[in-house]
């Protein structure tokens, strides 16, 4: 393998024309495994595609033509689309974990929805009676219970003495009033 | 990939390649070839030829590919 283009830094992309092989050298840093995987993956039907290890945080993706000859040109097309898949994936990779959430929530809700609508047997055995929550302020309470009629008071004795006062005087006298 | 006689050793890094692939893909191609597997602490290891000669590297591709994409499609070497 000897290092061949001008346009890329030294170090990262290496060809050999005997055998029509060239190699990228990625950062597992930059670029997570799972978009490497993905643009391996597209390309192994244009292209033999092997990984290998050379450090403990590198990937050495080398890719081979199938034909067996190619030229410098050739290997850098393909090595330079490697890399345009190979960031592709990579953002892609990326917009999934940050919308992770919103896609299982979405997928749950479409699964509850396809599982259709509760039974009148499935509401019948329906525990309503869970007191899941506190409801200091009563809002929870329905009308009735809230601002329903209530029961009548038991009306007192007369000879318990006067609890309001009398009136006294000629009206008084005149309505009967007060006096008896 | 090594080759020495007639014969290519293929090792497959642990990190990348799912070890059950490897034996798919070795019984998929084992009509084209003699395969040998063995492990090493951190790889696959395949030492391979083909029933011709001169097909030996390019079966060796194959089968390299086959298991790429195998692993991939298994959803990692894990």
């Amino acid at each position: 393998m000897q290092t061949a283009y001008p346009d890329i830094p030294p170090g990262l992309v290496a060809h050999d024309l005997t055998s029509a092989a060239v190699q990228l050298q990625l950062d597992t840093t930059l670029y997570p495994l799972q978009a490497i995987y993905g643009a391996a993956y597209i390309f192994i039907d244009r292209c033999y595609v092997f990984l290998e290890r050379p450090q403990p945080d590198q990937v050495r993706v080398v890719l081979t033509a199938k034909g067996g000859q190619a030229d410098a040109g050739a290997l850098r097309a393909l090595v330079g689309e490697f890399a345009n898949e190979l960031l592709s994936c990579a953002w892609r990779h990326q917009i999934t974990l940050d919308n992770r959430v919103l896609l299982e929530t979405v997928t749950m809700q479409a699964i509850a929805g396809a599982m259709g609508q509760p039974s009148l047997e499935d509401l019948a055995s329906f525990d309503f009676s869970d007191q899941g929550f506190d409801d200091p302020l009563g809002i929870a309470l329905s009308w009735e219970e809230k601002h329903g009629k209530r029961a009548p008071a038991v009306a007192e004795p007369a000879a318990a003495g006067p609890s309001e006062p009398v009136a006294t005087g000629p009206d008084a006298a005149a309505s009967g009033e007060g006096s008896t | 990939m090594t080759e020495a006689a007639t014969f290519i050793d293929l090792r497959f890094h642990r990190d990348f390649y799912a070890g059950a692939a490897i034996d798919e893909a070795v019984k998929v191609f084992a009509r084209f070839g003699e395969f040998h597997l063995s492990e090493a602490p951190d790889a696959w290891c395949v030492r391979m030829r083909a029933l011709r000669p001169a097909q030996t590297q390019r079966l060796a591709h194959e089968l390299a590919n086959y298991v790429l994409g195998v692993t991939v499609q298994r959803g990692g070497a894990t």
